[in-house]
């Protein structure tokens, strides 16, 4: 996996470059748009992470000109911006992602391994969601593991749904917020995880494999039996 | 150049305004006075010429009547002479001669027949011939010799000769300067006081505005507590000053939000960072280093837990800033208050329970407002964490949804220990917390800021049973307002 990474400011790329690395990926560092031009035009990159504030030009213009030129890998946005402008929400839909700075490690290498994953289908069939022994019927609204029906409320299985439809990608308490529950907030208690936990007691219950993990930190991820097991 | 700005502009601007004022008074007037001139003018001829047809007429009877014999001359001049006594328009009897009338009589050809009058009447006859005036019709007549010109009417009497009677209008002429002299002297007089009354006004007007530019400029380079001086009057300098003024607290507010945000994020920041660099660097002693990776791994973990935490601080102070300093950017939509309640009541059931605490909704209709959702739910979430964090288990917290005066009002309440009372009086200031409060302290403030936003109301208090009471009044929308009387039915949600 071949990634370009744009950003100018030399502190975070001395992490992210080895960091990335790590994690297993070959990476390029572009310092300003138009070397981020060059190198975009020249190797096919399978994802590009692109810091807003570059030195010479927005890193939205840079996105769109790359478009234009026929790149077409998914883009991961950083920015130090607090609020998502209307351009990045457009940006959002057309499969890319963005991150604000400050922002942990691990929720980046999530969020890349789920752009690059995007496309890794686990639904079996239109009305039914299959995760190794766990089962979801959307049109009834139940869930078993198992062949065991197990008894959600209403809000228990959309928030199963999310994590399924999701499966083997991290989600974050603010992403499950916003799409679960349909608002945009930073609760400073724990009402998200106890949820989560509630959830859990009920899917992973005593001699199972627990299938709902914790990413400290970051949030949560519905791990494929197989990984799971491993 | 400030100094020749502050003294010349305003100044420059009262002349030039007085002096268009001025021209155009006066050329008004100048018009106005044309046309009564022209009237007066027409009328004294009028009257002129009324009088020269009588007087013709009079005139050519004594003429036609009388023996042309040695006395006819004596007869008809002495008649002219008693008529030119009674000229109209005469003011004063300065000239011994009278030169102001004549009387000629003339066949159309050959020397004058009768001549009465200033001079031998050779150049009148000549000048009247000249003219080929048609008789009975007054006109007028340039004599050679003579400065002012003459009013002259013809007639032709039985004999076949025409006797003329001419006026001078000298006397007309002499009113007409009189109107003219009175009314220069006089217009001049007026146009000296309307320039000087249009200048000390405009300068009077336009001192306000310097010393408003005057004080503005002051504003800004030593403080913004001053303000413009406003004028009693409510014209438009004194709204100028009073917009000004309302400008000037607007941006003096935002200013201070400015000031205290700086001011308390180095004092949020310090501390945590404080902690993070003393973790870090044990984390790195070399005591520490030698021994197991189980020992300095927490301490590490805890530094990020600290930085997760400054972020948070870090995001909700501007969040907060900008709220207070009205930089709120509301996307408004007409939200069901009810409904957002019940979901997150929805959201927040699990956490209740776990923490051993009851939640209870009394609401009994859908109530709209227009508001940003996205704002009204972190307004409740403040309002609900608030309760999970300080009140015990054990408890209620009910939650009220009514209208009220056009206003709906959402109640949460608890029978909890209450407020502390050393807190109650400065609940929604920044960085009020209780003792035990593991917050930052922004929550309340961010609400009170936000419902102020959407134009309502917060208030707080402890209930006389005992535990907390904070109510928000939201102003209803108008489709709302205008719904039946409520009826009152209570769901409870354990």
């Amino acid at each position: 996996m071949k990634l370009l990474l744009v950003e100018d400011e030399l502190e975070i790329q001395d992490f992210l470059k080895p960091s990335l690395a790590d994690a297993g990926y070959e990476v390029d560092v572009a310092n300003d748009g138009q070397a981020a031009e060059k190198l975009a035009s020249a190797h096919v990159y399978d994802a590009l992470i692109v810091d807003l504030g570059l030195p010479d030009q927005d890193g939205i213009d840079l996105i769109l000109r790359l478009r234009k030129i026929g790149v077409a890998s998914p883009v991961l946005i950083l920015s130090a911006r607090r609020s998502v402008d209307d351009r990045v929400a457009g940006l959002e839909l057309g499969g890319d992602d963005y991150l604000t700075k400050p922002f942990a490690l691990a929720e980046l290498l999530a969020r890349l391994r789920n752009l690059l994953k995007r496309n890794i289908a686990v639904s079996a069939g239109p009305t039914m969601l299959r995760v190794g022994d766990l089962e979801l019927d959307l049109l009834r609204r139940r869930a078993s593991r198992a062949g065991d029906l197990l008894n959600l409320s209403p809000q228990e299985f959309g928030l199963l749904e999310y994590l399924c439809r999701h499966a083997g990608r991290v989600v974050t308490r603010s992403m499950l917020l916003a799409e679960v529950w349909g608002m945009r907030i930073q609760p400073d208690t724990n009402v998200v995880d106890v949820h989560i936990y509630r959830l859990r007691g009920k899917v992973d219950s005593e001699g199972r494999v627990p299938l709902i993990k914790t990413l400290r930190g970051v949030g949560y991820v519905l791990e494929t039996q197989e990984a799971a097991t491993a | 150049m400030y100094s020749k700005l502050k003294k010349r502009q305003p100044h420059s601007a009262a002349w030039r305004v007085s002096l268009w004022a001025t021209l155009a008074f006066t050329l008004g007037a100048s018009l106005v006075f044309a046309d009564l001139h022209r009237f007066v003018a027409k009328d004294i001829q009028r009257r002129s010429d009324a009088w020269l047809s009588g007087e013709v007429q009079v005139l050519s009877d004594v003429a036609e009547r009388t023996p042309k014999d040695r006395l006819y001359r004596r007869v008809v001049g002495e008649v002219a002479e008693l008529a030119s006594n009674e000229v109209p328009n005469r003011t004063g009897d300065e000239h011994e001669e009278n030169d102001a009338v004549f009387f000629l009589q003339a066949d159309p050809t050959g020397p004058a027949k009768l001549w009465v009058g200033a001079g031998n009447g050779k150049a009148n006859l000549e000048a009247i011939r000249a003219s080929h005036a048609t008789p009975d019709v007054p006109f007028h007549l340039k004599v050679k010799g003579f400065p002012i010109p003459f009013r002259v009417v013809a007639l032709q009497i039985d004999d076949g000769s025409y006797v003329y009677l001419g006026l001078s209008e000298r006397d007309e002429l002499r009113v007409l300067r009189n109107l003219r002299l009175r009314f220069l002297s006089v217009a001049l007089w007026i146009i000296l006081l309307e320039f000087s009354l249009v200048f000390y006004t405009t300068r009077r007007m336009l001192g306000h505005v310097r010393r408003i530019s005057q004080v503005a400029s002051q504003i800004g380079e030593s403080d913004l507590s001053q303000r413009v001086p406003s004028t009693p009057r409510n014209d438009e300098i004194g709204q100028l000053a009073v917009t000004l003024n309302r400008m000037l607290d607007r941006i003096e507010n935002s200013v201070r939000q400015l000031h205290t945000i700086t001011d308390s994020l180095a004092h949020d920041l310090r501390s945590p960072l404080t902690a993070i660099r003393g973790k870090l660097e044990l984390s790195l002693s070399t005591k520490r280093q030698e021994s197991a990776e189980s020992d300095w791994k927490p301490m590490i973990v805890s530094a990020i837990d600290e930085l997760d935490r400054l972020t948070d601080i870090l995001n909700t102070s501007l969040d907060l800033a900008e709220a207070r300093a009205d930089a709120l950017r509301l996307r408004r939509s007409e939200i069901d208050l009810d409904e957002l309640i019940r979901l997150m009541m929805d959201l927040y059931a699990p956490s209740m329970s776990e923490r051993g605490l009851n939640m209870r909704l009394r609401s009994s209709r859908a109530l709209m407002v227009s508001a940003d959702a996205a704002l009204l739910h972190r307004v409740v979430a403040n309002l609900l964490d608030n309760e999970l964090k300080h009140v015990p288990a054990g408890c209620t917290v009910t939650i009220c949804l009514q209208a009220e005066n056009g206003s709906a009002k959402l109640t949460v309440e608890d029978d909890g220990p209450g407020f502390e009372e050393e807190l109650s009086q400065e609940l929604f200031a920044r960085r009020t917390k209780g003792k035990a409060s593991t917050g930052h302290g922004l929550g309340l403030a961010f609400v009170e800021a936000v419902v102020h936003a959407h134009g309502g109301s917060v208030s707080a208090c402890n209930r006389r049973e005992g535990g907390a009471c904070l109510t928000i009044t939201l102003p209803l929308s108008p489709a709302t307002q205008q719904a039946a009387a409520p009826e009152v039915n209570s769901g409870a949600i354990a």
